[in-house]
C-alpha cells in the first residue's frame, strides 16, 4: 500500500467478528449518516452531493452515480426501486463478496440513503446465486438492521420507510447486465432488455429504478461522512472520486482484494506492491485489467495509471477493477479458449451475434489448438469477434469479443505456432 | 411536421415511429425478422441494422425512433458489413433444407439471405440439431430451421393471450418450444405459422401440398363469423390450398383465427351437394336445373310459404331475394337464420375478447340493415325455402316440403326435398357487413363447380321460363 494512502473499507475484511451491527456502530459511525440524511436533508440534497464526489460506478461501465440518480423522474406517481447488483459474475472480481461478508452494514445505510435520495420505499439486492454464505450473512444484517429500527416503518424516528430485500439469482453472467438483472427479478427470464427505455424511467416492474454496484453504494455513507468535496478529493485523477476495491489474481505472490485511492497508483505498483511482484520471480507476460472481458496488455503496457480514463486511452478498460495477471508459462491460445467457453456458456441466446458467434469463435478456437484449424482461421475468428462486437443486445458480445481481438493482436504468434504445427494440445 | 432523412430521402414522420416504419414510406425496405408490427419490438434478430449519423455503432432500425433531423444511411458499407455478419451467423445452424422446406418461397430467411447475405459458408463445424416436440393438430415444429427470433413467443403472450411458446436453455443451445413440451392450446395457432420468419413452425394442413410460388392470391373477406378478418385465399387450378390473414388494423389487425383459417374446407368438402337434385325415398336423385326449379316455382305458389334467408349471404344476394319474394309471394313470409341464440346485433359479443364473434355469419348486420327479421326458434310452414351461402346454422324445420338452394353438405340436410346448389364464399362476388357496420367485399377466388349458380342467376331462371329450357 503506498504510503499515507486513505483506505474505506479494508481495515474492516477479514475478521468475523467485524460484520456485527455492534462492530459498526463502534468502529465505521454505524448509521450516523443514514439518521442525520433522513432527518436534515431533502433528496436532492443527497444526490448534490453524491455528484459532487464524482463516484464513477463500480460495477464495470462506471457511470458517474450521482447522474443516474438525478435521471430518476421526481413526479413519477409510480413506485420507484433501488435494486443492488450484487450479481458479481465478471471473472475475476470478487470485491463486493468482502463487502457482504464483512461490512454488510454499511451496505444497508448506504441503500438507506440511496433509496431516500430517490424516493424509494422498497430496494432490492439481487445477489448471485453462488454466494449462498454471502446471502445468509446479508440477510442476518438486514435482520438485525430490522430488529433495531434501522430498517422498516419510521426509520430512526424518521418519517420515512424502507423495506429491503434479497434476491438470490440462479447463476447466470448475463444476470449482471442490470436489464437482465431486472428480468430475472421480476421472475422472466434473465435476458437484457432492449434500450431505451432505461431503467430510470422503466426498471423493476416497469417503474423508475436505479441500479447499482454494490460498492457504489456501499460508498455513499463514506460520501455523506466526509462530504462530496472531501470524498471526490480521494481520487487522484479527474473525474473520479474516492477509493478503488480491486481484485487482484493469477500469477502474483499475494492474490486478494485490495483498495486505493483512485488513479493514485500504475498498473505496475499494483502487481509489484499489492500482489509481492510476479509468483515465484517468474517473467510477466500480460495482464488483464478489468475483469475477463476487458482487453489484455502485455508486460509493457502497465506503466499506466489504473483509472477509468488512462486505460481507455490505451485501448483497454477498467472494468469492474478485476486485475489478473498472466506469467510467462502461460498459454495464451488456451486462456482464450477458455475466456470464449465461458462467454459462450453464458450468452442468453436472444441475440443472433452472441447467440451463435460466441459458440463459434470458441469452436474454431478449439481447432486451432487442436491442429483442426485451417490457416485463414485466425482471420477468421477476428473477423466474427467484428461482428459480435458493438452489434448486440447487450454488452456480453462486447465482452467476448474483445479478449479475442487482443488476444490475437497482441500474441498473434502463440496462434501460428498453433498452425504451423509448431504446437499441440496435449 | 417533424423531418428526417433517409438514404439522401427526407421523409416526414410523427414522433414515435421507429426507422423502419419510416423508411418504407421513403421507399426504402429494411430486412428484419424479430420485428413485427404487431408485436412488441425486442430488438434481437440484429438484422435492422442501419447507421444513424453522430451514432458510433450501427443502430437497429426496429428499436430506433425517427428524431428531428436525423440522418439514416442504410446502404452503407458499415451495415451490409452489419447485416452480412448477422446473415452468416442465423445460417451457421440454419439446415438449409429449403427444397423440401414449405416455406421456401416466402421466407425472410430466403429472401433476407439473397439481398444481404453472402453466397459463401465460412463455417465448417457441425450443426446444431434438435428434437422436436408435437405441437398438436395446427403447427408442425422443425426446430433446426429456427432462428430464435420470438415473434411466436411474443404473439402468444401479446395477442393469442397464452404463455405457451418460451425459450428454454440459453446461448447457442436456446431452444423455442411450448412450456413442458404440451400441444398448442390457442386456436389462433396458425398465425404462429404465418409469422414464423423461416419453416421452423408450418402449417400441418398446408404442408407438402403447394409451393408458395405456385399459389395464386385473392383479396376477400372472412365469413367465419361478423369480425370480417380481412383474408387472402391463395389457390391454384381452381383448388383452396390455404387461406391467410390480411392487414387491416381496424378490424383484424395481422391476425385470423383457426376456425376461420380452416373454415374454407367445407366448399371442397366430398360431400358437398353440387348438382340439383330431389329426394327419391331416403336417397338423391339428380335432376335438371328446370325441374329443380319449377319444383320450386309450384311448391312455392302453395298458401303458407316460409323463406329463410341466411345471415351467411351477401347483401346482394339478400335483396334480390327479397325482391323476388315480396314481389311474387305476396302471402309468403321472409326471416333471416345465421346462429343459434345470436338472432340479432346486439346478441352479437366477442366471443373471446380477441377476434371471435359469437354471431358465426358474416352478415348479420347487413340483414338487420336491410330489415329482415330474424327467425325465432323452430321453421314452420307448409313449404319451407332455405336459401344459404354455406355457413348459416340450419334451424329446426317442421314442413310438408323443404328445399334448400345455395351451399349444403349431404348430412346437413337429410330432411329437405330438393336442393339447388350455389355458390360459397369462395365463389363469389358481394358485400357483407360486419359487427362494426363495416361494409367489406368478398371477392371471388374460384370458379362455381359442376352445376351450382349464382343465387341471382338462379332467381332470374325461376322468373323466365323460356331461359330456363333453353339453359337446360
Amino acid at each position: 500500500m503506498s504510503a499515507n494512502s486513505q483506505t474505506l473499507f479494508v481495515q474492516h475484511f477479514g475478521k468475523d467478528s467485524n460484520r456485527t451491527l455492534d462492530y459498526f456502530l463502534k468502529n465505521m459511525n454505524g448509521y450516523e449518516q443514514a439518521k442525520k440524511t433522513l432527518t436534515n436533508l431533502t433528496p436532492d440534497q443527497v444526490i448534490e452531493e453524491v455528484k459532487k464526489a464524482n463516484i464513477r460506478g463500480r460495477g464495470g461501465a462506471g457511470f458517474p452515480m450521482g447522474m443516474k440518480w438525478s435521471f430518476i423522474p421526481k413526479n413519477s406517481e409510480k413506485p420507484k426501486y433501488l435494486v443492488c447488483n450484487a450479481d458479481e459474475s465478471e471473472p475475476g472480481t470478487c470485491k463486493d463478496r468482502q463487502i457482504m461478508r464483512y461490512t454488510p452494514h454499511v451496505l444497508i445505510e448506504g441503500l438507506i440513503i440511496g433509496s431516500y435520495a430517490i424516493g424509494c420505499h422498497h430496494a432490492y439486492v439481487y445477489i448471485r446465486g453462488e454466494y449462498v454464505r454471502e446471502a445468509e450473512l446479508l440477510n442476518a444484517a438486514i435482520d438485525e438492521a430490522y430488529a433495531n429500527g434501522y430498517l422498516g416503518k419510521n426509520i430512526m424516528g424518521s418519517t420515512y420507510t424502507l423495506d429491503i430485500t434479497v434476491h438470490r439469482g440462479a447463476g447466470a453472467y448475463i444476470c449482471g447486465e442490470e436489464t437482465g438483472l431486472l428480468n430475472s427479478l421480476e421472475g422472466k427470464r434473465g435476458e437484457p432488455r432492449v434500450k431505451p427505455p432505461f431503467p430510470a424511467i422503466s426498471g423493476a416492474f416497469a417503474c423508475p429504478t436505479a441500479v447499482n454496484n454494490v460498492e457504489s453504494i456501499a460508498n455513499v455513507p463514506h460520501i455523506m461522512r466526509m462530504g462530496g468535496e472531501e470524498f471526490a478529493k480521494l481520487g487522484k485523477i479527474d473525474k473520479s472520486g474516492g477509493t478503488r476495491l480491486i481484485s487482484l489474481s493469477g500469477h502474483v505472490s499475494t492474490p486478494g482484494v485490495y483498495e486505493m485511492q483512485a488513479g493514485s497508483m500504475t498498473l505496475r505498483q499494483i502487481i509489484d506492491e499489492f500482489g509481492g511482484g510476479i509468483l515465484n520471480g517468474k517473467k510477466l507476460k500480460a495482464v488483464i485489467p478489468g475483469g475477463s472481458s476487458s482487453p489484455v496488455l502485455t508486460a509493457d503496457e502497465i506503466d499506466v495509471v489504473y483509472d477509468v480514463e488512462p486505460l481507455m486511452k490505451i485501448g483497454t478498460m477498467m472494468g469492474s477493477a478485476a486485475i489478473m495477471v498472466i506469467n510467462e508459462d502461460t498459454d495464451m491460445v488456451k486462456l482464450l479458449l477458455r475466456i470464449s467457453k465461458f462467454y459462450a456458456h453464458e450468452s442468453c441466446g436472444q441475440c443472433t451475434p452472441c447467440r451463435e458467434g460466441c459458440h463459434w469463435m470458441e469452436s474454431i478456437l478449439h481447432k486451432i489448438i487442436h491442429g483442426e484449424a485451417k490457416s485463414t482461421d485466425i482471420d477468421l475468428l477476428v473477423d466474427v469477434a467484428g461482428n459480435i462486437g458493438g452489434k448486440t443486445l447487450c454488452a456480453l458480445g462486447d465482452a467476448a469479443a474483445m479478449p479475442v481481438q487482443s488476444f490475437v493482436k497482441k500474441f498473434r504468434p502463440e496462434f501460428e505456432a498453433y498452425l504451423k504445427g509448431q504446437k499441440r494440445h496435449g | 411536421m417533424a423531418k428526417c432523412t433517409i438514404d439522401g430521402k427526407e421523409v416526414e414522420f410523427t414522433p414515435g415511429e421507429n426507422l423502419i416504419k419510416v423508411a418504407k414510406r421513403a421507399g426504402v425496405d429494411i430486412p428484419v425478422f424479430c420485428y413485427h408490427p404487431g408485436l412488441t419490438v425486442v430488438a434481437q434478430c440484429r438484422m435492422c441494422y442501419v447507421e444513424v449519423e453522430k451514432m458510433p455503432k450501427l443502430q437497429t432500425a426496429c428499436s430506433t425512433n425517427a428524431a428531428e433531423g436525423m440522418v439514416v444511411k442504410t446502404t452503407s458499407e458499415a451495415v451490409k458489413k452489419g447485416r452480412e455478419g448477422t446473415m452468416e451467423f442465423l445460417l451457421l445452424n440454419h439446415p438449409l433444407d429449403c427444397p423440401i422446406c414449405d416455406k421456401a418461397g416466402e421466407c425472410d430467411l430466403q429472401d433476407n439471405s439473397f439481398g444481404s447475405g453472402s453466397a459463401y459458408m465460412r463455417h465448417s463445424e457441425e450443426r446444431r440439431t434438435y428434437v422436436d416436440v408435437d405441437m398438436g393438430d395446427v403447427i408442425q415444429k422443425n426446430m433446426n430451421r429456427c432462428i430464435h427470433c420470438t415473434r411466436c413467443i411474443r404473439f402468444g403472450d401479446e395477442i393469442a393471450g397464452i404463455h405457451e411458446m418460451v425459450a428454454i436453455k440459453r446461448g447457442n443451445n436456446i431452444d423455442i418450444t411450448t412450456i413442458d413440451g404440451k400441444q398448442l392450446q390457442t386456436e389462433y395457432a396458425g398465425n404462429y405459422s404465418d409469422i414464423c420468419p423461416t419453416g421452423s413452425l408450418t402449417l400441418k394442413d398446408f404442408r407438402f401440398k403447394k409451393r408458395a410460388w405456385m399459389l395464386k392470391k385473392t383479396d376477400t373477406v372472412c365469413e367465419g363469423c361478423s369480425k370480417g378478418c380481412n383474408m387472402e385465399i391463395q389457390h391454384e387450378g381452381n383448388a383452396i390450398y390455404r387461406c391467410v390473414p390480411r392487414e387491416n388494423l381496424e378490424i383484424n389487425k395481422y391476425w385470423m383465427c383457426d376456425e376461420g383459417r380452416f373454415n374454407y374446407h367445407y366448399t371442397q368438402d366430398p360431400a358437398r351437394i353440387l348438382n340439383p337434385v330431389q329426394k327419391v325415398g331416403a336417397a338423391w336423385s339428380k335432376i335438371t336445373w328446370d325441374q329443380g326449379l319449377s319444383a320450386l316455382k309450384s311448391e312455392t305458389n302453395a298458401v303458407n310459404t316460409l323463406f329463410l334467408l341466411g345471415t351467411d349471404l351477401t347483401l346482394e344476394e339478400m335483396s334480390a331475394i327479397r325482391e323476388t319474394v315480396t314481389r311474387n309471394h305476396k302471402n309468403a313470409k321472409l326471416l333471416s337464420f345465421g346462429t343459434h341464440g345470436v338472432e340479432t346485433s346486439a346478441q352479437d359479443k366477442s366471443q373471446d375478447q380477441i377476434l371471435k364473434m359469437k354471431s358465426k355469419t358474416s352478415n348479420l348486420m347487413g340483414a338487420e340493415k336491410l330489415g329482415i327479421e330474424a327467425l325465432q326458434g323452430k321453421a314452420k310452414a307448409d313449404v319451407v325455402v332455405v336459401f344459404r351461402g354455406g355457413r348459416a346454422q340450419l334451424p329446426a324445420i317442421e314442413s310438408k316440403k323443404t328445399i334448400g338452394v345455395g351451399v349444403f353438405l349431404e348430412k346437413e340436410v337429410t330432411s329437405f326435398d330438393v336442393i339447388l346448389p350455389g355458390l360459397a364464399f369462395t365463389e363469389k362476388d358481394g358485400t357483407v357487413i360486419n359487427h362494426q357496420g363495416k361494409e367489406q367485399r368478398l371477392k371471388r377466388a374460384v370458379l362455381p363447380r359442376e352445376k351450382c349458380k349464382a343465387i341471382p342467376e338462379v332467381l332470374m331462371l325461376l322468373l323466365n321460363q323460356k331461359t330456363r329450357e333453353v339453359l337446360a
